[in-house]
């Protein structure tokens, strides 16, 4: 194999792209488009959500006097920036819910206060109007927050070393506090899934172009071998790519000011690597395409799935244990384990190397399967 | 080594369908060899087997001393298709630069002396794109050159080309065959064929006759060269 050759034609395909500077410009601003949109929108707390309450607390006596626990709960909802509270009867709720006057209702019963000063299991129910998930969670976690925290002041007030915790279920988030927001638990997988689907895209049109207008046709006329043709354009694209993926990293880090806790250099190299994947899936599915318009059909197919699949949104062991499987035959489903361990969890590369390792490995298989695809004899 | 191009009953099928039936060429140091034929005779099957893109099904092809296909061979030997197939984000100077360096041609002036050759001194840095049809099919020929070749393999390279610079083309041919060029060249248009050294009727990958454009007239008795493809094809037809 010739490196020199490889070097040349990579340069070649990164000076096509500085003269394309529409592509370029695309491919750098549009990541950051998308991701200040998207932080826009995560991080807009919803304010004043409209939440019902149905308070038959009767109220419990304890040392301070007798009190309703609820009234101070809700005294605190109403409080808050999270919520507007509409007080409901209970016969009220589902219709109150069914028209969209309230986002969710929670439903203090006649023992709260009782149940809670003598300790144990405390039920607050909660309806949730349900239709958007994000809304539903939103209402869920901030009540929750708000109980807890009027709990824990109380129990501090009265003396007593705990209180029983109502049922309602605040969400744990090992990593990350009460700063820490879904902006920062999607960055890293944000960053994986560009990478990959502007590389794996970019690579597909070129490779495509590369047949359609008989350059490769002439190039394989020349001494240059399959695997040479498939390393330059891996190199090629994907000096290309880690330009792309440092200004969306830096963007994230320092623009949107994204909590990161890992090294940055490891966060790099991980995504060195999955470049090459993304680059070779481009040239082993470009050679099923025959036009340009089949390679945007590949986007469903091929990236699609990965962004469903590969934990980016939806963690793997949640989903159906059917689909679990799926989620570990695909490269992205590595990249986001290893992106997630560096930037959230702060691990170095010793803790990510097995996820490097198969990566490097989907990297090396999708380079032989590239080269053995690239020129299909045809007339 | 008595030929530069050499073939042994060449045969290429796809599927079911033989594009070339078992075809001998001998072509000499320094001529110009022109392959006639209508669409779909046979010629850029014959043409990429002479190249190695294509494997014979049976028979053999020697090019320059090597049976092909022969990725070392290949680095003396200029391809030209039909197609452009040069990149058009490019400049004419970044494509020339790069098919020199894919068979390890790495002087800068050679570079320059062919754009030179094929008149693009005055658009070296502006983008293919932005160039005519006939520009970007002299920067095509301009990447075929570059390494001075010794055989010149050409596929149709002048359709779709306007007749002035067809002229031009077989103007460059000839100077590369004075230089000890060696060339074929496929063509469906008769005109060009009488400045072939010798053609090569070929129809439906069957070789119909063979000789100079003069040879091939006398010996079907008519007056023009695509009298005597016909004659020559319906007598195949008929026989």
């Amino acid at each position: 194999m010739d490196m020199r050759r490889v070097v040349i034609l990579a340069r070649r395909v990164f000076t096509q792209i500085l003269h394309d500077r529409r592509t370029m410009v695309l491919f750098m601003v549009m990541p950051l488009l998308v991701l200040t949109l998207a932080a826009l929108l995560l991080r807009s707390s919803p304010k004043d959500l409209a939440l019902g309450v149905v308070n038959e607390d009767a109220g419990a006596d304890t040392p301070l006097g007798h009190v309703s626990l609820a009234e101070m709960i809700e005294k605190e909802l109403d409080a808050s920036d999270s919520f507007a509270v509409i007080e409901l009867e209970r016969d009220q709720v589902e219709a109150a819910l069914k028209d969209g006057r309230v986002k969710g209702a929670v439903i203090f019963a006649a023992n709260f206060s009782q149940a809670v000063s003598e300790g144990g299991q405390t039920k607050v129910e909660l309806r949730l109007e349900g239709s958007n998930p994000s809304t539903a969670s939103n209402v869920r976690n901030n009540l929750s927050r708000l109980i807890m925290q009027r709990m824990a002041s109380l129990a501090t007030m009265t003396g007593q070393e705990t209180v029983g915790a109502p049922v309602v279920i605040e969400p744990s988030f090992m990593y990350g506090g009460p700063e820490y927001d879904s902006l920062d638990y999607i960055a890293p997988v944000y960053i994986v899934f560009f990478v990959f689907f502007f590389i794996f895209l970019l690579t597909c049109v070129f490779f495509l172009r590369e047949r359609s207008q008989g350059t490769m046709e002439r190039l394989m006329a020349t001494p240059i071998n399959r695997l040479e043709i498939v390393l330059g354009y891996m190199m090629g694209l994907g000096i290309f790519a880690l330009i792309q993926s440092a200004v969306v990293l830096l963007f994230t880090v320092w623009v949107l000011d994204i909590d990161y806790a890992g090294n940055l250099l490891v966060v790099f190299i991980i995504e060195a690597i999955l470049t090459m994947v993304a680059a070779n899936m481009g040239i082993a599915a470009s050679t099923f395409a025959t036009n340009e318009f089949q390679v945007v059909q590949f986007i469903p197919l091929v990236i699609v799935p990965q962004g469903l699949l590969s934990g980016t949104i939806w963690a793997i062991e949640e989903m159906p244990t059917l689909l679990q499987p799926l989620a570990y035959v695909m490269p992205m489903t590595y990249a986001n384990q290893a992106m997630r361990a560096v930037m959230i969890k702060g691990q170095g590369l010793g803790s990510v190397w097995f996820e490097l390792v198969v990566l490097v490995g989907f990297a090396a298989l999708l380079i032989a399967l590239g080269a053995l695809m690239v020129q299909r004899e045809v007339v | 080594m008595d030929y530069v191009v050499e073939t042994q009953q060449v045969t290429r099928a796809f599927g079911d369908f033989e594009a070339v039936r078992g075809i001998d060429l001998r072509i000499r140091p320094g001529e110009t060899y022109g392959l006639l034929g209508p669409n779909g005779a046979g010629k850029t099957t014959l043409i990429r087997m002479l190249v190695g893109l294509l494997r014979p099904t049976t028979g053999r092809v020697v090019v320059l001393g090597h049976d092909m296909p022969n990725k070392a061979v290949l680095a003396q030997i200029g391809y030209m298709t039909q197609a452009q197939a040069i990149y058009t984000d490019l400049s004419v100077r970044e494509n020339v630069h790069f098919f020199a360096a894919m068979v390890g041609q790495h002087d800068a002036r050679r570079v320059e002396e062919v754009i030179a050759l094929v008149d693009l001194s005055d658009w070296t840095d502006k983008l293919v794109r932005t160039l005519s049809g006939g520009m970007q099919r002299r920067t095509s020929l301009a990447c075929a050159l570059v390494h001075r070749p010794r055989l010149l393999l050409m596929d149709e390279p002048t359709v779709g080309v306007d007749p002035q610079l067809r002229v031009q083309f077989w103007e460059y041919f000839k100077q590369l065959n004075a230089e000890g060029v060696t060339i074929v060249v496929s063509s469906h248009v008769m005109d060009e064929a009488e400045q072939c050294h010798r053609l090569g009727f070929l129809r439906k990958g069957v070789m119909l006759a063979e000789g100079s454009s003069d040879e091939l007239r006398a010996k079907a008795g008519t007056e023009t060269l695509e009298g005597a493809f016909l004659a020559f094809a319906g007598e195949e037809h008929n026989g």
